[in-house]
């Protein structure tokens, strides 16, 4: 390289004009390569991820969350009826527990109402409450991020799905879940169904909305041209361009099922089995007794741990996979 | 403009006839309606035939069938002088089972089966019941088809107070029927006395209400009773009450007042006379009546202390949607502002725990802060202290100041690269001065769009809060409904949420357009 102002006297290189002077070979396949640093999107997104010392952090405690919520069940046998027939064993706080069974992780929480472990059913109850999350995340992203597409796309299909929408957010979704759970009983698989029958729909609105904003947009257009069908456009043009907004939503949605699960289970409409809403609902009354509270907290604070720390690694990674941050 | 928010109002209601039809079709068809019997204590009190026919009855009164018992059949007939009185009063007596049927009774049966069957209707006859002793039955029913309700729904949704009211439902004719504008209300004036106090009144002789059109003290001080909303009736959660009443009447205990009767006597009582209905024959059925009242109109509900479930709800959401709106804009502007540094962060940490925790949890904590505090936790009426809002208010605000910090944050630093920015700044205006005049205006609009969706939303109530405190709002009626069944306040709270929600957004597009000029909603602007 050559600055514009330095000057350099062809004499001083001691070359003959020939030599100075000589073709160049030229080679297509050469003129063609870019000499730009290799990139590869995915490995960028976790090098971003992972130069902030926090999302390590939270990394580690969504991992331990996680042992604590699938692994630990297996280990921890719990059984809610083990210590019911000991009148003795009911409602201890964590030293009184302790000091009755012998110092074990299972009894640092104390017991529940029927001699339980506070601390194996919280567990066991996340399990059930994170499964859900996981899951009605899961179907309601894939299909709502499907139609949202197409939504986004075709004009006949906006009319008749903006239609749809207006109707389906106005019946009250509580009584959705609650009209199905009546018919199928509150099994985990009924509440996946009535979570995700019309859950994707704010979903699909939302994608539809993004799409609008970049579809007709230059590159979108040239690739209308070459003939490209719309299908390809929006999974090959489209899609892409949206990972960092769908992984942001992916962290508002995955809480809001574990905060709507202790909702239903708290009014009264929710699953059967002792999930973290159910536990958190049967403690209520348990609140205001000195030394039981314990019982209520508890879960509750599992739920707002396990939530937030979904909801940090979720933005983060969505703020990651935005390529505009792969400086 | 208004052609454009017209066709748009059309179309909202058109969704909201759907929603019902939708939700009509969830709570009808998928729900078994003996389920309505759930949390009847009456129900389990009958057996044998006087529970089908008390299921038959409140069938019909709940809009699932059309129940005709034989004995009605027959007085219909008599009526309309198709038979005498007479060969009705031998033909109803029909017999313990249908081998006893005197001729002319069994003439009668096979009519009435012959008729019933021939419009699709299922005829039951349940003969004596010798265990129970009950009575044999004899009635003819038929399912109405969701369409033909839906149509019901909506045809009985308003009602219009008339001068035949009294004939229609009674039969019985009143001298002097019509409708009479007064200067003085009487209620205010002794009859013929020359102290006059001026309070127009429309009074009515015939219509179901005395009272048309009133002023009285209370808010808003002019009050109407010449039509009626009826958006469901409710089986279990108020009794045989309509989720419209359920909603906007007053609450226990009674408030008594100095209340002069139409009679002359006076005496401290909470009846309200403005509020006055007909029941048939009732001034001369009790001396309380007869003593007080000079003519039918005696049905009169009570004066009372507290505000209607809506009016609660509505006070502690509006007071927390305006401390959300004061609070969570200004902070959002300076989260913008302070970008990156220890304010930003704080105010994301706020934004985060908000979103990720579920909302019960950090209602409970914010309660038992409060209670350490020496706030009152919970709701007591017998109280007039007004520190116990302070807590559910707070709770409610909580979350919209959260969510309006994010988004004005949002707003504002994406408008904070945009061209007219630099353009600003390039002309030498001082920061404060382009967010305030600039950034600002730009940023405040997709926000703006949102009042009246909250302002309205407060009157639907807020589910959680509402339980936590004890707070007797409106938030907890939809959930109380669903878990006993109740079909009729299911649907009518749907019809008032969706009819809200609907109002909300197209207030919300007129206020947007009220606040940022450029934005039109007429077809050549478009």
């Amino acid at each position: 390289m050559v600055h514009e102002n330095e000057r350099i006297d062809l004499s001083d290189l001691q070359m003959s004009d020939e030599e100075l002077f000589a073709p160049y070979d030229h080679s297509v396949v050469e003129s063609e390569r870019i000499t730009a640093p290799r990139y590869s999107y995915w490995k960028s997104v976790f090098r971003v991820f992972f130069r902030k010392r926090i999302n390590i952090v939270i990394l580690a405690l969504l991992g331990l969350v996680l042992i604590f919520t699938y692994i630990y069940p297996f280990f921890s046998n719990y059984d809610v009826l083990e210590n019911s027939l000991n009148s003795e064993s009911k409602n201890l706080t964590p030293t009184e527990a302790i000091r009755m069974f012998g110092f074990d992780l299972k009894w640092i929480l104390g017991t529940g109402k029927l001699g339980q472990s506070t601390f194996d059913a919280m567990w066991n109850g996340a399990r059930i409450s994170v499964s859900l999350a996981f899951v009605c995340a899961a179907i309601n992203m894939t299909v709502g991020v499907i139609i949202g597409a197409i939504w986004g796309f075709s004009k006949k299909v906006d009319l008749i799905m903006t239609e749809v929408n207006n109707i389906v957010g106005n019946v009250p979704y509580v009584l959705v879940i609650a009209v199905l759970v009546l018919i199928f009983t509150g099994s985990f698989w009924t509440l996946v169904f009535a979570m995700t029958v019309t859950g994707w729909i704010g979903i699909a609105y939302f994608i539809r909305t993004q799409v609008i904003i970049i579809r007709d947009r230059e590159y979108n257009l040239a690739s209308r041209c070459l003939g490209t069908s719309i299908f390809r456009i929006a999974l090959r043009n489209i899609l892409p361009f949206m990972t960092s907004v769908i992984v942001t939503l992916l962290a508002t949605e995955l809480p809001s099922y574990i905060s709507y699960e202790v909702f239903m289970s708290y009014i009264g409409i929710g699953i059967t089995d002792m999930s973290l809403g159910r536990l958190i609902q049967d403690a209520v009354s348990s609140i205001s007794v000195p030394g039981q509270g314990i019982q209520f907290w508890s879960p509750t604070a599992v739920a707002a741990i396990i939530a937030v720390v979904l909801y940090v690694v979720g933005q983060n990674l969505g703020d990651a996979s935005d390529p505009k941050t792969h400086r | 403009m208004i052609k454009y928010l017209l066709k748009r109002l059309l179309h909202g209601l058109v969704s909201v006839v759907i929603v019902i039809a939708v939700v009509m079709m969830l709570v009808y068809a998928l729900i078994p309606r003996y389920r309505i019997f759930a949390k009847d204590p009456l129900y389990n009190k009958t057996q044998a035939n006087e529970r089908a026919v008390y299921e038959q009855q409140a069938y019909e009164s709940y809009g699932y069938v059309d129940y005709v018992p034989y004995a009605e059949w027959l007085a219909e007939l008599a009526a309309n002088g198709e038979i005498d009185e007479e060969t009705r009063s031998k033909a109803v007596q029909f017999g313990r089972k249908p081998s006893k049927d005197s001729d002319i009774a069994k003439e009668y049966v096979e009519k009435f089966k012959d008729y019933y069957e021939s419009q699709g209707y299922t005829v039951v006859r349940l003969n004596y019941d010798s265990k129970t002793k009950q009575r044999q039955v004899y009635y003819a029913t038929k399912d109405i088809p969701l369409i033909v309700r839906l149509g019901r729904y909506f045809t009985n949704l308003i009602q219009v107070d008339n001068v035949h009211y009294v004939e229609d439902t009674t039969g019985e004719k009143l001298e002097n029927t019509g409708i009479r504008f007064t200067l003085y209300d009487p209620l205010y004036n002794d009859n013929g006395e020359s102290k006059k106090v001026f309070s127009p009144a429309i009074i009515g002789n015939g219509t179901e209400h005395k009272y048309l059109l009133y002023f009285d003290d209370e808010f808003p001080y002019i009050h109407q009773n010449l039509i009626s909303l009826h958006l469901g009736l409710s089986y279990s959660v108020n009794k045989d009450i309509d989720i419209f009443n359920t909603l906007s009447d007053r609450q226990d205990p009674n408030r008594e007042v100095t209340v002069t009767f139409p009679t002359g006597l006076t005496e401290e009582s909470p009846r309200d006379l403005h509020s006055a209905t007909y029941v048939q024959g009732s001034r001369d059925s009790l001396l309380l009546y007869s003593d007080r009242f000079t003519d039918d109109y005696t049905n009169v509900t009570m004066y009372k202390k507290n505000m209607s479930k809506t009016g609660f709800s509505f006070v502690i959401g509006l007071i927390s949607v305006a401390m959300s709106y004061l609070l969570g804009v200004p902070l959002g502007i300076l989260m913008a502002r302070r970008k990156n540094t220890w304010v930003d962060s704080l105010g994301t940490v706020y934004v985060i725990f908000i979103i990720a925790v579920p909302s019960l949890a950090y209602i409970f904590l914010f309660r038992e802060l409060g209670g350490m505090m020496g706030l009152p936790k919970s709701f007591d009426l017998q109280l007039d202290s007004k520190l116990m809002y302070v807590l559910p208010v707070v709770s409610l605000a909580l979350p919209s100041i959260a969510n309006l910090m994010k988004w004005i944050r949002r707003y504002m630093i994406d408008q904070q690269n945009s061209d007219y920015v630099k353009f600003a700044r390039s002309g030498g205006l001082s920061e404060n001065e382009i967010f305030r005049k600039h950034i600002l205006k730009n940023a405040i609009i997709p926000i703006v769009h949102g009042i009246p969706g909250s302002i309205l939303g407060s009157l639907v109530g807020a589910i959680i809060t509402e339980s936590i405190y004890r707070v007797p709002g409106a938030g907890y009626l939809l959930t109380t409904a669903i878990n006993a069944y109740d079909n009729g306040v299911i649907v009518g709270l749907t019809l008032f949420y969706s009819l809200l929600s609907v109002l909300s957004l197209i207030l919300g597009d007129i206020l947007m357009s009220v606040i940022d000029p450029r934005i039109s909603f007429t077809e050549k602007a478009r």
